[in-house]
């Protein structure tokens, strides 16, 4: 398919095989050592499953809010990306398959679900109202279906209009987002609370939701920064692409590796400030053991290396700089998930071992599928978009 | 006038397309003194004219990490080495709280020097007597119109080439700009005296007041107001009392904080039978018990207890510390002798701390089992 | 046929004025003398300022027992007006660095006068903070320099955080509208045929000759103060939250603090820039600068902060009851039906309910309603500020240490004195400076710049 919007230059290429066959491979061994991590060591497999989980909620939602921010901001530079984010945002249709694993291992990831415990827990006995089972899984459902649900609107105009080019249709998704937008930051929220913030059922923090949104954000702009690139390198992209396409998409992760930091710091300040046992007993979880260079690496990984990496200039137009940070922010976004979430399994000391690497092996493979399995039967530019000449034409 | 000094040619375009042109033709054309002027920054002009790239963001850099390192460098060294207190039962160096102030430090050094450094060394300001200021040309680049400046100091420049070559690129007003007698100066301007002075008279003015300021005009009416205070402080004087005083002496039977009255008064039987000394025979114990020996009984005791004191009769010696008596006596017991003396010996109670008393004690024990050794201490 | 084409770049400044006009537009204020309705409303604005002026010698010769201030209230009015004001002035610098950042053109028009409003905000916020702790003439003890009692400051207190942050943030946007009126004064300079203006404006150009060498240099300043002043007033704000968020307090210590008051700072400051830019467009017309279009936007990102504010009371109030706190709990039952519910509701209704009407269009785009709709934002989040402080602290851990408290009239005047003394400021710079960048407008009309869009 060629585009039907004069002086555009995309014709619509096939991605390569071997990119597809990299998938499944990835995507076989992470099966492989997943599946054995379930028979060799269920809890430990249902922790890192949570991870997983996390990890794709985040790429998945994250791409869906940054579509729908395209369409609310009425952004321009951003136009030709918005479908390599519909595509990244496709990863929402397989989180109820990824979050099936949970509800085998309720018992052993949350202390919660055990009753004799909460009967005697004054403090988890007046939450059982919402942390309990059932209502657990009904909130997990209504947050696919709502996520999905969005998608599947949203995505479905934005297809319509590579072929009629209908304006009501950018009309109609800008409405469409404004409605998800409220629903989006009550369940990235509640998604957060239930699956991060329950895993140590005495303890809370007003700011979590937050906290996930942000990493939630970064790991889908590094995602979608290290797509583009590398389709615009090797000619899959539209032509026209420059530097100043590249520029938001570096200062744009730039902004939120510190927004992520800021939020980070905040939680950890105010909780280190008022030093109240019924607070601080997380981070020191994160303290005691090795979990210390843990904590102390996720600071350089997350923020001191992104900071210094993308704060020129020069270095977030620079599409070899940007590939290297998207990498490593997405790798920042695992561990800081690993962090969030491990310490409960292992008090006093972090695990690492073939199992934790089994799962983003898996996660990559999956997410490369994805995109591929889009890929064929859409195009990689939303060449029906009114905006798109613009977007092309955009410059700093 | 033939003694004008050219400063060089000018010449004004119409719109963006025709300056941006006009300016890469006279980049490529090997100009390097020339300079384009505008009411708003033109999209690739920096390009058009082949600028380099601006270095400010280095000072930016190089300002914001020194304030960084200075903000922590103060704060370390205050907090510390200089008072340190404990604060909410935080360390000393409490980096978490330090990094709200180490942040704005940042900003504010690299925000303010950054903006120096281009006003004043890039861009030689203040500079009110530049050629081009009062002139058409400055008037009409302020407003509406784009202008090109070829500077009569550039190796390619003659006044025929120059005013031909604006022609070609078809600008308008082609004018030549001299020098004013009053801007060629040969001085650095920051040497200039009015500059000087104007220095001078603020560092008098601002140093004069700030001590005046601190040192003269807090002590006056109305900002001492609070420091004489309608209520009465300790050392006062006050007429509500008919001693005058504004502090009262205890009541009887008051004691110090922290501090039992001694509880065995008159009494050495119960003193013998119920104190018990609260040291333990340590070096660090008989340390002070000999130095406080030394001291205070030495003088009348003798230095090995004795009593071969070196009053030379202006006391009677006393009866020697190792006599079966003494030796048998408790520890308590003799606590009680040391705090309120007996027969001739004074109380030593307001010389000797509790502590050193028993330390006192222990050595006494320790010269009195020297002249009663038993067999198992030769071992 | 849809309404909106989307494949046309709207113009942000309609009408594709000449760059001689702007000049005119803009210096006009400047021209010609005041007439008797700016007359009029500065001696409305001055009197305003002489009764708060009239309350704080009141207050320094009695002492601070003139304010409602008590036990355990100790905090009142003063730190209320004082996080307002400073609220207020972050709209300015979102304006003028975040939307810089972000590319949106459409601030070129609002963005010196909305710094303006930042800098004189943060100069009424800094009255607060310096009269409220009794003798203001020590106020230089705020800073670490050595002295003969070898007395320092304490650098882990959020209360000492704040002296640098406000005054960071003052300095900052203070140079970076500095900066940008560099240009204008220029402009400003070359137009005046009067000596005196001349000579002012000469020197405050400090020599300003719009060379393109200079205009480098002057865009990657702009660009770096921009990137610094963006950061520079989410921390500030979340300064001001920590002096909140770092205690034990119920309602107070909660981690989503920061980005919830630096929301509702952007929130009530927009409010306020929309208010006074409706006036301003009008009496000096601009409406084709400050377009409907740009004050459309503004509601939207209105009700983009109102959003998030909301979403912060519903987060603290559902992790009150989910962290099984009491005192925790009872402070959010009590905010909604003690004493002070009716503040309470005041605050809900202004801050949640009504700015939720801008997501229809036409309320968007009606200058009346919207006008309403952000003043009673400024009062939802005045009372935001006061629900938070006061509430806390009149009913905190100890029922036999409970006590009601209610600002005097000395509060009242102090508070009527600060509207006085910011607008007195805004009503003097609207006839000294050029309340519109000129150059930066100039930029941005159509035909402004080159067109061929590749290279």
């Amino acid at each position: 398919m060629s585009s039907n919007q004069t002086n555009i230059d995309y014709s619509k290429k096939d991605l390569p095989g071997i990119l597809t066959k990299l998938g499944f491979a990835l995507f076989g061994v992470g099966l492989v050592i997943v599946i054995s991590a379930f028979f060799i060591d269920h809890t430990r497999a249902a922790f890192n499953n949570l991870i997983l989980l996390l990890f794709l909620t985040s790429i998945g939602l994250g791409s869906l809010f940054f579509v729908a921010l395209e369409y609310l901001a009425g952004a321009v530079w951003s136009t030709p990306f918005r479908r390599v984010l519909e595509f990244f945002a496709a990863t929402l249709v397989i989180l109820p398959i990824v979050a099936l694993p949970l509800l085998f291992n309720m018992h052993d990831l949350f202390h919660w679900t055990h009753n004799e415990v909460v009967q005697s827990d004054t403090l988890l006995k007046s939450k059982s109202g919402y942390l309990n089972v059932s209502f657990f899984i009904i909130r997990m459902i209504a947050f696919f279906v709502i996520w999905l649900t969005f998608y599947f609107v949203i995505t479905r105009n934005s297809k319509k209009q590579d072929i009629s080019g209908d304006q009501s249709l950018t009309s109609k998704n800008i409405k469409i987002s404004a409605v998800f937008m409220p629903f989006f930051a009550l369940t990235v929220t509640f998604s957060a609370i239930d699956w991060i913030m329950s895993l140590e059922p005495h303890w809370f923090s007003t700011i979590l939701g937050v906290y996930y949104f942000s990493g939630t954000v970064l790991a889908a702009l590094a995602a979608a920064t290290l797509a583009i690139v590398l389709l615009v390198e090797k000619g899959y992209f539209v032509k026209g692409m420059v530097r100043d396409h590249y520029y938001s998409l570096g200062a744009l992760l730039f902004a939120f590796v510190n927004f992520w930091a800021y939020i980070a710091f905040s939680q950890y300040l105010l909780i280190w400030y008022a030093n109240l046992p019924e607070e601080t007993f997380w981070f020191l979880h994160r303290w005691e053991g090795n979990w210390m260079f843990v904590s102390i690496g996720l600071i350089i990984v997350h923020f001191i290396v992104p900071y210094f990496g993308l704060l020129s200039q020069p270095s977030k137009m620079d599409p070899k700089r940007l590939k290297f940070m998207s990498v490593w922010i997405l790798f920042a976004h695992f561990y800081d998930l690993y962090w969030l979430v491990m310490p409960t399994y292992g008090k006093g000391y972090a695990v690492f071992g073939w199992i934790e690497l089994g799962f983003p092996i898996l996660a990559v493979g999956l997410l490369i599928l994805i995109f591929t399995f889009k890929s064929k039967n859409q195009n990689l530019i939303p060449i029906g978009d009114p905006k798109l000449k613009r977007g092309l034409n955009f410059r700093l | 006038m033939s003694d004008k000094i050219l400063y060089g040619y000018t010449g004004i375009f119409d719109t963006p397309d025709e300056i941006i042109l006009a300016a890469n033709k006279v980049a490529e054309d090997g100009y390097k003194k020339f300079d384009v002027n505008t009411p708003y920054p033109v999209h690739g002009m920096d390009n058009a004219m082949k600028l380099p790239v601006s270095k400010l963001g280095y000072a930016a850099l190089i300002f914001g990490l020194t304030g960084t390192i200075s903000a922590v460098t103060l704060m370390y060294f205050l907090s510390v080495f200089d008072y340190p207190i404990v604060i909410g039962g935080k360390p000393f160096f409490a980096f978490p709280a330090f990094v709200p102030i180490i942040f704005e430090v940042t900003v504010l050094a690299a925000s303010i020097a950054t903006v120096v450094t281009m006003i004043a060394l890039f861009f030689k300001f203040p500079n009110i007597s530049h050629p081009l200021h009062d002139t058409e040309y400055m008037k009409k680049v302020s407003s509406d119109k784009y202008g090109i400046l070829l500077q009569a100091d550039d190796l390619k420049f003659t006044e025929e080439s120059a005013k031909e070559l604006l022609a070609k690129l078809g600008a308008k007003d082609i004018t030549a700009i001299y020098y004013d007698q009053a801007e060629i100066s040969t001085e650095h301007k920051i040497f200039e005296p009015k500059f000087i002075s104007l220095l001078i008279i603020i560092a008098v003015v601002v140093s004069g007041s700030t001590y005046f300021a601190l040192n003269k005009l807090m002590f006056m009416v109305p900002f001492n107001w609070m420091m004489e205070q309608s209520k009465i402080i300790p050392q006062d004087n006050n007429s509500f009392f008919s001693d005058g005083k504004a502090m009262r002496t205890p009541i009887e039977g008051t004691v110090a904080r922290g501090n039992m009255p001694y509880q065995f008064k008159g009494d050495p039987e119960s003193a013998g039978k119920y104190l018990k000394n609260t040291l333990l025979p340590t070096e660090k114990n008989l340390d002070l018990g000999k130095k406080k020996y030394d001291i205070y009984c030495s003088p009348c005791h003798g230095y090995y207890g004795e009593g071969d004191s070196r009053l030379r009769g202006q006391f009677p010696n006393p009866p020697s510390l190792h006599s079966e008596k003494v030796r048998t006596w408790t520890d308590g017991r003799l606590y009680h002798v040391i705090t309120e003396g007996q027969n001739i010996m004074p109380s030593y109670a307001s010389q000797m701390t509790r502590k050193e008393r028993w330390a006192t004690i222990l050595y006494l024990r320790v010269l009195q089992r020297s002249l009663n050794a038993k067999e198992s201490d030769l071992e | 046929m849809n309404e909106i084409d989307y494949t046309r770049e709207i113009p942000v400044i309609e009408g594709r004025p000449a760059l001689r006009e702007i000049d005119d537009l803009i210096a006009k204020p400047l021209e010609t003398k005041p007439d008797k309705k700016y007359y009029i409303a500065l001696a409305v604005t001055l009197t305003m300022t002489g009764i708060g002026a009239i309350a704080l010698l009141l207050s320094f010769y009695y002492g601070t027992g003139l304010w409602g201030n008590n036990n355990p209230v100790g905090w009142g009015l003063p730190i209320v007006n004082f996080v307002f004001w400073v609220g207020i002035g972050h709209a300015g610098t979102l304006i003028s660095a975040i939307l810089f950042l972000l590319r949106q053109r459409w601030r070129n028009g609002i963005a010196r006068f909305a710094e303006g409003m930042t800098i004189f905000a943060v100069m009424t916020a800094g009255i607060f903070p310096l009269i409220h702790v009794g003798r203001p003439w020590l106020a230089g003890y705020l800073f670490p320099y050595p002295n003969q009692h070898s007395l320092w400051v304490n650098f882990t207190s959020p209360l000492l955080w704040d002296v640098f942050a406000v005054s960071t943030y003052f300095t900052v946007s203070f140079i970076f509208w500095y900066v940008g009126l560099i240009p204008d004064f220029a402009t400003l300079r070359d137009r005046t045929s009067n000596k005196i203006k001349k000579l002012i404006y000469s020197v405050t150009s400090l020599g300003w000759r719009h060379s393109n060498r200079h205009w480098q240099h002057y865009e990657m300043v702009y660009l770096i103060l921009a990137g610094f002043a963006t950061p520079l007033v989410l921390s500030v704000h979340t300064i001001v939250s920590f002096d909140f968020a770092v205690s034990i307090m119920p309602g107070w210590h909660t981690t989503i603090f920061p980005p919830y008051f630096v929301a509702g700072a952007v929130f009530s400051g927009f409010a306020m820039v929309q208010n006074v830019l409706i006036f301003i467009r009008k009496i000096f017309n601009y409406e084709h600068i400050i377009t409907l279009n740009t004050l459309e936007r503004m509601n939207k990102i209105i009700l983009l902060t109102g959003s998030m504010v909301g979403y912060a009371y519903a987060m603290e109030f559902f992790i009150a009851w989910y962290s099984g706190v009491q005192p925790e709990q009872f402070t959010f039952i009590n905010r909604a039906f003690g004493p002070y519910a009716w503040a309470y509701w005041i605050m809900v209704s202004c801050n949640v309910i009504f700015p939720q009407l801008f997501w229809v269009k036409k309320i968007r785009r009606s200058i009346p309603i919207m006008f309403v709709i952000a003043v009673l934002v400024n009062v939802g989040m005045w009372f935001e500020r006061f629900v938070i402080t006061v509430t806390s602290l009149s009913r905190d851990y100890l029922p036999s240490s409970w006590a009601y408290y209610a600002p005097t009239l000395v509060d009242g005047a102090i508070l009527l004195g600060s509207f006085g003394f910011f607008f007195t400021w805004l009503l003097l710079f609207t006839k000294t400076l050029p309340v519109v960048s000129i150059a930066e407008v100039k930029a941005v009309v159509e035909g402004s710049q080159p067109s061929h869009g590749d290279h």
